[in-house]
């Protein structure tokens, strides 16, 4: 049961990226120059190796193709259309001295889709015969981990809180970003590994950990994620003021129980979640959204597709500006009062580096704000792991072997980064299953 | 402006230019053929007469076959086509109405026969029309008869005999046209000669299966379950076109003009074939592709060409490549090539090294920390494979040395 005007734009982003044809493919794989040390290959953190799939793709071997990329990275679906690849592959593209860079992304999902559509074989399962490995978290990181660790046959349970897997990008990127054909995919790839994810299954206090132990469990990966929306104290305590992931998630759900269409909306945030949110809200039919962001345009941290996306929807661009205060009435927001920022360092992001300028204040009147400037570890976590070291944002403290200060104890993704893309994670995932089978291997499981 | 003079003559026929369409279906009627001219060719070899009486044509279908390589279409097409399946009537009354509204343009007659009787009958009919020359068709490589077209160009005794028999009966100039499926064309060209030949076309299509559909394996084009090897043309066959027309020009003996003929779609491969001893050039491929209007980008580029270098006919730049082919056991040895890689156009693909480590002579370096390749001169053959797969045309380039010795040896 999905809001029409949102279901119609939905369908409209999709089909304004839609996915390269059998024709386009090939014209696309051949215009790649097929590099000796492919740099793209290089610059991609999950190693899906982009340098073979093109390959690949080029010599007509398609499943092959698909083969590269799901073998390489568990959620090659998801990332072929949520990666930041202007940032990553195609940044490093040696077309790019000659031309445009090879379009890395589309290829991606090219060869994905083609595995899906022409009944690649599926994935074999682990013989689940080594150590009992308990992950926390079925987001990238946690399945990365996961499936590496159940191809090499140990006996993996992925303990998700929510009730579906993908994690962030599961909760909160937006339908036309990510369909969840794609997502569902990927997470039934690693399934058919032979791993175990228990749904609504939270670790939240020590006797969870304790209980594990107790089942067998020989080493813990964490990789639970940011879960906790930041909030702008100025906003706290008012009802049509939401965290972007609340905002995003109960869109995704169909479960948004305020009412957007013709209304005014306010997106404080200039990231990827921020960008999600304006243009959902416009998706949604809000009549004006507004984009507050400490950064200017150039600046926004967020992907160049979903700016893009935001131009083409009318999001206005309140860039390089600050709230500096509301207006209220009934335990509502009903305008915003900001003032243009400056960096008093260039090149230094951070909020406490803006400096006001004077004479440029502005009041815009809004119905709904939605809050997009960051997200913490959830607040539970240290109190599960007893001693377990944490840093900024409650962040887990794990070193390059991706190891906590707690024998055994592993953690990767978000909830060590502070915050990166799933690329990043499903490598830390990946790089973590290799430490964490050494482990289990010194200690004879 | 210095103007060039893109006319020639070609056995006493005057023609405005050297661009012809040759004979298949981008002439098959009036209509057509007077586009042509209208878009600026300088003569038409009209679709080949039959007598239908004598045969009757019906076309197969599908009669064509694309080959696609890679992403890139059309690179060559392959057909089951047949001589005109128009009566003769129709085409005769076709060729006068184009030659009395089309007085300077050139209109060639290719013909075929089954018998003596037809050779003469189309021969003269033809000339009755009003043609300015007859192009006689010993090359079709996939005729509905088997005693007819490539097959009677392999046998050269036919070709001198209705060579013989057209020529008896005609006053135009006659230029045979002859297949490349066959060892050595210079032979039955002497045939054609011997029988009165004033001119050769070469080269017809080149037998040839373009594809196989893998889901049922049935070779294209698939005409009701089967296949056949059948004519292939255009960009593909370009440079055996080449070798049979710069062989039949250097040839001591033959000493006929050329009317060049396979894959010419630039102005770049229509000055290749002059250079290698075409006089006149026949194009069907290119414009089945891309159309008539191809002809002004062939004109303007090469007469800018011409200008350019201060040639100002087209007979100065006729033949003038072909000397300097010779016979591969008559090659210098004595300089050798070294590769020189520019680092500053190099972008570091690497597929130069990849090239010379698995099919050179493993003498390019790669260094991953900068992306560049670097030339090992001490192992370097000169084989300039990576010149070939570079992705930057002008990066690669390279520089001779003097061995001092014809007897000089690869030391490795």
């Amino acid at each position: 049961m999905k809001n029409p005007i949102l279901k119609e734009n939905i369908e409209r982003f999709e089909s304004m990226r839609h996915p390269l044809s059998l024709q386009a493919g090939i014209k696309e794989a051949n215009r790649c120059l097929l590099c000796y040390d492919a740099p793209c290959s290089k610059a991609c953190p999950a190693g899906t190796d982009p340098g073979k799939f093109i390959r690949q793709i080029k010599f007509l071997n398609f499943k092959g193709a698909a083969r590269t990329i799901r073998n390489n990275n568990v959620l090659g679906s998801v990332c072929a259309l949520i990666c930041p690849v202007e940032k990553l592959c195609e940044e490093q593209c040696s077309a790019l001295a000659l031309e445009d860079p090879i379009n890395i992304g589309g290829l991606q999902r090219f060869a994905t889709e083609y595995g899906k559509h022409n009944n690649l074989e599926k994935n074999q399962p682990g013989k689940r015969t080594k150590a009992k490995v308990a992950i926390i978290g079925a987001g990238p990181a946690g399945l990365s981990c996961a499936a590496e660790l159940a191809k090499r046959d140990y006996q993996i349970t992925v303990f998700e809180k929510e009730q579906k897997a993908g994690g962030m990008p599961a909760i909160t990127i937006p339908e036309f970003r990510l369909n969840q054909d794609a997502l569902n995919y990927d997470i039934q790839n690693v399934m058919d590994l032979g791993v175990e994810i228990q749904f609504g299954a939270s670790i939240s206090c020590k006797e969870h950990i304790e209980k594990l132990k107790n089942d067998g469990f020989e080493a813990i990966f964490i990789a639970s994620g940011l879960t906790k929306a930041l909030k702008l104290p100025l906003l706290n305590n008012y009802q049509n003021a939401l965290s972007y992931i609340q905002f995003l998630s109960e869109v995704k759900n169909g479960q948004l129980n305020i009412d957007v269409e013709n209304k005014t909306v306010a997106v404080i945030g200039g990231g990827s979640v921020a960008v999600d949110s304006a243009n959902t809200a416009k998706a949604l039919g809000a009549k004006k959204v507004y984009l507050i962001s400490l950064e200017s345009l150039s600046e926004l941290p967020a992907d160049d597709e979903e700016v893009r996306l935001a131009q083409i929807m009318n999001i206005v661009f309140k860039s390089s500006t600050q709230i500096t205060g509301i207006e209220n009435a009934n335990n509502e927001i009903i305008a915003l009062a900001g003032q243009e920022v400056e960096w008093e360092t260039p090149g230094n992001y951070s909020p406490s580096n803006a400096v006001l300028v004077n004479h440029t204040q502005f009041k815009i009147p809004v119905d709904i704000v939605v809050t997009a400037i960051g997200t913490a570890v959830a607040d539970e976590l240290p109190k599960v792991f007893e001693g377990l070291q944490t840093g900024a944002k409650n962040c887990v403290v794990a070193n390059n072997q991706f190891q906590t200060n707690i024998p055994g104890v592993y953690a990767g993704g978000d909830v060590v980064n502070g915050g990166a893309t799933a690329v990043e994670a499903v490598s830390h995932g990946k790089e973590a299953a290799d430490e964490i089978d050494r482990f289990c291997s010194i200690s004879g499981k | 402006m210095k103007k060039v003079d893109l006319s020639i003559d070609f056995c006493g026929v005057k023609c405005e230019n050297p661009f012809f369409l040759s004979s298949s279906p981008v002439g098959n009627h009036a209509e057509m053929c007077a586009r042509a001219f209208d878009a600026g060719w300088g003569g038409i070899v009209y679709k080949t007469l039959n007598i239908e009486s004598s045969f009757k044509i019906v076309m197969p279908s599908p009669r064509l076959n694309a080959y696609h390589y890679n992403d890139k279409r059309f690179v060559g097409l392959q057909n089951a086509e047949q001589i005109t399946d128009r009566n003769i009537a129709d085409n005769i009354e076709d060729i006068k109405n184009l030659k009395k509204n089309y007085p300077t343009k050139v209109l060639v007659s290719s013909i075929m026969g089954f018998n003596d009787d037809d050779w003469r009958t189309l021969a003269k009919m033809s000339e009755d029309a009003g043609a300015d020359m007859l192009e006689l068709n010993f090359s079709c490589p996939q005729m509905a008869r088997k005693d007819a077209g490539h097959r009677i160009g392999q046998d050269f005794n036919a070709v001198t005999h209705f060579t013989e028999v057209v020529k008896k009966n005609t006053n135009l100039p006659v230029m045979a046209k002859l297949t490349p499926n066959i060892t050595d064309m210079i032979p039955v060209a002497q045939c054609a000669k011997d029988g009165g030949a004033d001119a050769i076309a070469a080269i017809n299509t080149v037998r040839a299966i373009t594809d196989v559909d893998i889901n049922n394996f049935t070779p294209l084009p698939n005409i009701h379950g089967h296949s056949g090897i059948t004519g292939f043309s255009g960009a593909a066959v370009k440079p055996i076109g080449l070798r049979f027309v710069s062989e039949l020009f250097n040839s001591p003996t033959l000493k006929l003009p050329i009317s060049a003929i396979g894959g010419i779609e630039t102005w770049v491969d229509a000055l290749h074939y002059l250079l290698l001893g075409g006089r006149t050039l026949q194009v069907t491929t290119a414009i089945m592709r891309y159309g008539y209007r191809i002809v002004e980008d062939l004109i303007e580029g090469l007469s800018d060409f011409m200008i350019e270098r201060n040639i100002l006919t087209i007979d100065e730049l006729v033949g003038k490549a072909a000397g300097k082919l010779i016979d591969p056991s008559d090659f210098s040895t004595r300089f050798q090539v070294v590769s020189q890689i520019d680092e500053n156009k190099c972008i570091g693909c690497g597929q130069c090294f990849i090239s010379c480590q698995d099919g050179g002579n493993q003498a390019i370096k790669f260094d991953s920390e900068t992306r560049k390749a670097e030339v090992d001169e001490s192992r370097c053959v000169g084989c300039l494979l990576c010149k070939h797969v570079c992705p930057v045309w002008d990066c690669v380039s390279h520089k001779e040395v003097d061995t001092q010795s014809e007897k000089h040896a690869a030391i490795f």
